[in-house]
């Protein structure tokens, strides 16, 4: 659940050929993004807005594809022509943070008019020769020598399962607008450059079958993202293992050691401890692979998230204590969507509530991550507890983590500013289950004590209700806060 | 080097705060019964228990009381496996033993048996807490040359600190700016003529200047009172959190004036000292019959100290009366004090032979501050959890002991289980581990087939029982490892845990 990826370029042109005019004229277009995230540490405002450059690949119908990463946290999309400076803003129209994918619309719909637009290309192997392409500053198309060295199932800088990517070699010379770079194949979009180390010139892509997934998925206008199985498995090679959980003799399959409840394969029928044999046909080996037509053995996951889509019908062969059966069930991402705290936060505003100057907010991972790379050292430990392990820990995704974040010193907090990450469990004796619970129980009370019970030390902490709402009002005028809330 | 002695790193030559003082009468009489004492310790190799640790030497100091004793610190004599003590007066190096040691507060005893070794010494008597700003001279063998060496300066605070020998504990402790460096451990702190405190640590590095540590004489004199019996037993501890109720609305809630007394109690830690006997929500109104201020403090011979000093200076077995406000009224409650043994995880351990079981290349540990030190960078999130969260969560309860799968010795038999290495044990062929005690039987029980679980979800361990009593002898003499396992506890005791037993036995 890394944040975004950034393009650190620089150096010389190794392989690079200019080109004059060819087929790469009407391809490309530059994207200009102007990025604002929001403090997590100080939820009612936003961080330093910057800038991002990237490529976007003009697709047949004028729209593009570009990474998310590109705009995710955007307050403004603009492209730009090659070759000119003419310039149109761009609307998102389906963006997947998972899979670091993102298709934009020009508002005025006759800006690429001209632009032919790129195909989707074949799949690629290790060891097939591509290319990645760049703009030049005057709109001239510089196209690097590249190789395909690894295809096979990685990590996205947002996601935890892991998606296909294709492992490239590539010397990049250093150009602007190259946060994103489109990877080609005889004039056909091969993937999508989504990484780059510039000391061992290798980078990572987003293959086409993903692309193609994505683009199928937002035509209707309705996005809904990759499926999920919600399952945790181990391998099951181990001889010793695999007669413990009588798993077949003939071998093959893997060992759910998790399986949520809401999930695919748990709504299925698939439990813990279950040996699955294949998947919707594919025949799993001891190491969770199964055997892609093109790219040979390759993780199940792959399987899971770009073959099938969301609503389509799942197949599964399992062994459970030595009995083999079938089960079916329908794809979807449950396990991923509903859960009590969110990974995935860009775009969205944290919520928070201000009163009589205890912040308390709703849990996400990106408030996790604001605490920097070693976050899962430095921020409250018990906070951190719930998130990682939330499926034992917080396993009914209606039920929030409100917790009190930090303390605004005002004359009814004495004794409580050094208080924070706390998580809050009951108000007047209420259950919270989120915010907006809160809010209410705060609302509702206006006079007497309002005792707030957290889950650890120092268990509880008591403001007067009556003092809240002029210093509320005080805390919001001394600390400038536009909003005392935001739900 | 001074190994750990002291815990400062950099060599840093501070610049001496005044001079080495006249020859008067007591500059003398600190001489003569200053010692340096070169120590020969072993320590415990946490990542491969069954060796015997590897040896060292360092350099400290001591100085002659009572009894024919000698006080030192006990991070100076941890692990000694041969000690000397050398006077200035004296060339001759007198073996020593050491008497007591008590790692909670950095204390030790040691004596020399040979007689010749007192002529000319006297007895070293033990003052007050100096006053803020006086002037103390600090006496040792730090780096920088062989002699004794004295500095000077002043006593700059008087607080609470942690003493990092534990890990754990924190007491008072006093701040002098005199110049301390490695090699002063152990040594006298001197006003007037008499000790008024014993030096023990400082900053590592260049954090700050002129920053060293004494522990005062209370600490010393509670230690000295306490092994009269024969035996040191650990610091006590009321084992509750309290908060301060400086809150007006908090105030209110709980139904006391503002008249600035009283903390409230928050969380009673089972098994402590006070458990049964307090609740949360008690307010805290007098110790021993002093007032507690609603910060927590007490005055003692007129100074503010946290109410916690009333029971630093108490010994197992002593009572503490605590004045509590519950349900509108003031009651008077007893409390009779005990170590924090639950806790035990927490302190470093020195003398105890590290303990684990080996199964089959699988080397089971209890969860210990040692083993955590070794482990800490490769130690995966729910190990460090269980680590930070065993106390405030009281896991205790139901895991006294917390047992790791520390190591797996690859060998051709457990290939597939090596990548479960740093996991937390749940269970072996169906039983509950609780204590390291719990996992040889286990391992004994159950059918062909050992099945180890583990929290969180995991693959689970299996080993076919025949196949690893054919190979732990190949596996013992590859490694080099003697004996199978070390379980025995020692001395420490661990939680007693509150889970149903009954269940357990069936």
């Amino acid at each position: 659940m890394k944040g975004v990826w950034v393009w650190i370029l620089a150096g010389v042109s190794l392989v690079s050929v200019a080109v004059g005019e060819d087929d790469s004229r009407g391809s490309l277009v530059r994207v200009r993004a102007s990025i604002q995230a929001y403090d997590q540490f100080r939820p009612w405002q936003k961080k330093s807005p910057y800038g991002l450059n990237g490529t976007g690949v003009v697709l047949p119908g004028g729209k593009v594809l570009a990474t998310a990463a590109l705009v995710a946290n955007r307050t403004e999309v603009g492209l730009e022509k090659p070759g000119s400076a003419e310039k149109c803003a761009a609307e998102v129209e389906a963006i997947d943070y998972e899979a670091n994918l993102a298709l934009l619309q020009p508002t005025d719909r006759n800006f690429l008019k001209g632009f032919s637009g790129v195909l989707l290309g074949p799949a690629l192997r290790a060891g097939d020769k591509t290319e990645v392409w760049q703009l030049e500053r005057n709109g001239e198309m510089l196209r690097n020598q590249a190789e395909i060295l690894s295809a096979g199932v990685g990590r996205y800088p947002s996601d935890e399962a892991g998606f296909l990517v294709y492992g490239v070699r590539v010397s990049l010379p250093k150009r602007d607008d190259s946060y994103t770079l489109p990877l080609m194949k005889d004039g056909q979009l091969a993937g999508m450059m989504m990484g780059y180390d510039r000391d061992s010139q290798e980078g990572t892509a987003i293959p086409v079958p993903m692309i193609e997934h994505f683009l199928k998925d937002a035509a209707d206008g309705k996005y809904e993202g990759f499926p999920t199985l919600g399952v945790s498995w181990s391998p099951l090679r181990d001889p010793n293992l695999r007669e413990e959980v009588l798993a077949p003799k003939s071998g093959g399959g893997l060992l759910l050691t998790r399986v949520n409840p809401r999930g695919t394969a748990g709504r299925a029928g698939l439990r813990e401890g279950d040996v699955l044999l294949s998947v919707d046909g594919y025949k799993l080996d001891e190491d969770g692979n199964y055997r892609d037509p093109l790219y040979g053995p390759t993780a199940v996951g792959n399987l899971i998230r770009t073959k099938p889509t969301i609503g389509s019908p799942a197949r599964f062969r399992i062994s459970r204590n030595g009995k083999e059966m079938e089960l079916t069930g329908t794809y979807d991402r449950k396990a991923r969507d509903e859960v009590a705290i969110p990974t995935l936060q860009f775009d969205t505003a944290p919520r928070y509530l201000v009163a009589g100057g205890l912040v308390f907010q709703e849990l996400t991972g990106t408030y996790l991550q604001e605490w920097g790379d070693k976050w899962s050292e430095r921020a409250p430990q018990r906070l951190v507890e719930l998130f990682t392990f939330q499926h034992e820990k917080r396993p009914d995704p209606s039920r929030k983590v409100v917790f009190l974040s930090q303390v605004l010193p005002s004359p009814i907090t004495l004794g409580y500013l050094q208080l924070s990450g706390l998580v809050l469990e009951k108000v007047n004796g209420r259950t919270i289950a989120n915010l907006n619970e809160l809010a209410q129980v705060v609302d509702e009370t206006k006079s007497g004590d309002l005792v707030f019970e957290f889950r650890d030390e120092p268990g509880k902490l008591v403001l007067q209700a009556q003092d809240l709402p002029s210093v509320s009002e005080k805390i919001r005028n001394d600390y400038g806060l536009p909003a005392l809330r935001r739900l | 080097m001074l190994k750990g002695v002291f815990r400062v790193g950099g060599l840093l030559l501070i610049p001496l705060l005044g001079s080495c003082g006249t020859r008067d009468w007591q500059l003398s009489e600190a001489r003569k019964n200053v010692v340096m004492i070169e120590v020969t310790a072993q320590t415990w190799d946490y990542r491969l228990p069954w060796n015997p640790g590897t040896v060292s030497s360092a350099r400290g100091a001591g100085f002659v009381i009572d009894g024919n004793r000698i006080l030192t610190n006990a991070h100076v004599v941890s692990g000694a496996r041969y000690l000397t003590v050398q006077r200035e007066a004296d060339p001759r190096k007198y073996p020593a033993k050491v008497l007591h040691v008590a790692h909670d507060c950095d204390l030790a005893l040691v004596q020399v048996e040979d007689t010749d070794f007192l002529k000319g010494t006297s007895v070293l008597p033990i003052g007050e807490i100096p006053e803020l700003e006086s002037v103390v001279s600090v006496y040792g063998f730090p780096i920088g040359g062989d002699r004794l060496s004295v500095t000077r300066g002043v006593v700059s605070r008087i607080d609470y600190n942690s003493y990092t020998h534990s890990g754990r504990e924190s007491h008072l402790a006093i701040q002098i700016d005199a110049a301390i460096n490695p090699g002063n451990s152990g040594g006298p702190v001197m006003q007037a003529d008499k000790v008024v405190g014993v030096a023990f640590q400082g900053f590592r590095g260049d954090v700050a200047q002129n920053v060293g540590y004494m522990i005062p004489t209370p600490v010393i004199r509670r230690f000295l009172k306490d092994v009269e019996d024969g035996h040191y037993d650990h610091y006590v501890d009321l084992a509750i959190r309290w908060m301060p109720l400086e809150n007006p609305a908090m105030r209110h809630y709980y139904q006391r004036p503002n008249d600035g007394q009283g903390v409230v109690v928050t969380d009673i830690f089972s098994e402590g000292s006070a458990d049964g006997v307090l609740q949360k929500g008690d307010v805290l109104l007098s110790i021993d019959g002093h007032p507690i201020e609603s910060d927590g403090s007490v005055r003692l011979d007129g100074q503010p100290v946290q109410l916690e000093e009333i029971v630093e200076r108490k010994f197992a077995g002593d009572t503490v009366e605590l004045g509590v406000w519950r349900n509108q009224a003031l009651e008077k409650r007893k409390i009779t004090l005990r170590p924090a043994e639950m806790f035990s995880m927490y302190e470093n351990l020195y003398e105890e032979p590290p303990r684990y079981v080996l199964y089959g290349g699988l080397v089971f540990q209890p969860l210990t501050a040692n083993l955590m030190a070794v482990l800490a960078g490769s130690a995966d999130l729910r190990l460090r959890q269980t680590y930070t969260l065993f106390g405030q969560d009281q896991i205790y309860r139901e895991t006294p002991e917390p047992v790791i799968l520390a190591s797996v010795l690859p060998d051709r038999s457990n290939v597939y289980l090596v990548g479960l290495a740093g996991q937390v044990v749940r269970e072996i062929n169906g039983r509950r581990i609780r204590t390291l005690a719990d996992v040889l039987p286990a391992l004994e029980s159950g059918g062909e087939r050992t099945v180890i679980r583990f929290e969180g979800d995991q693959r689970p361990a299996v080993l076919k029982k025949g196949e690893v009593d054919q190979v732990m002898p190949r596996i013992m003499t590859q490694y080099g490892i003697t004996q199978a396992h070390r379980t025995e506890l020692g001395g420490r005791r661990l939680a007693k845990g509150s889970w149903k037993k009954e269940e357990e036995s069936k």
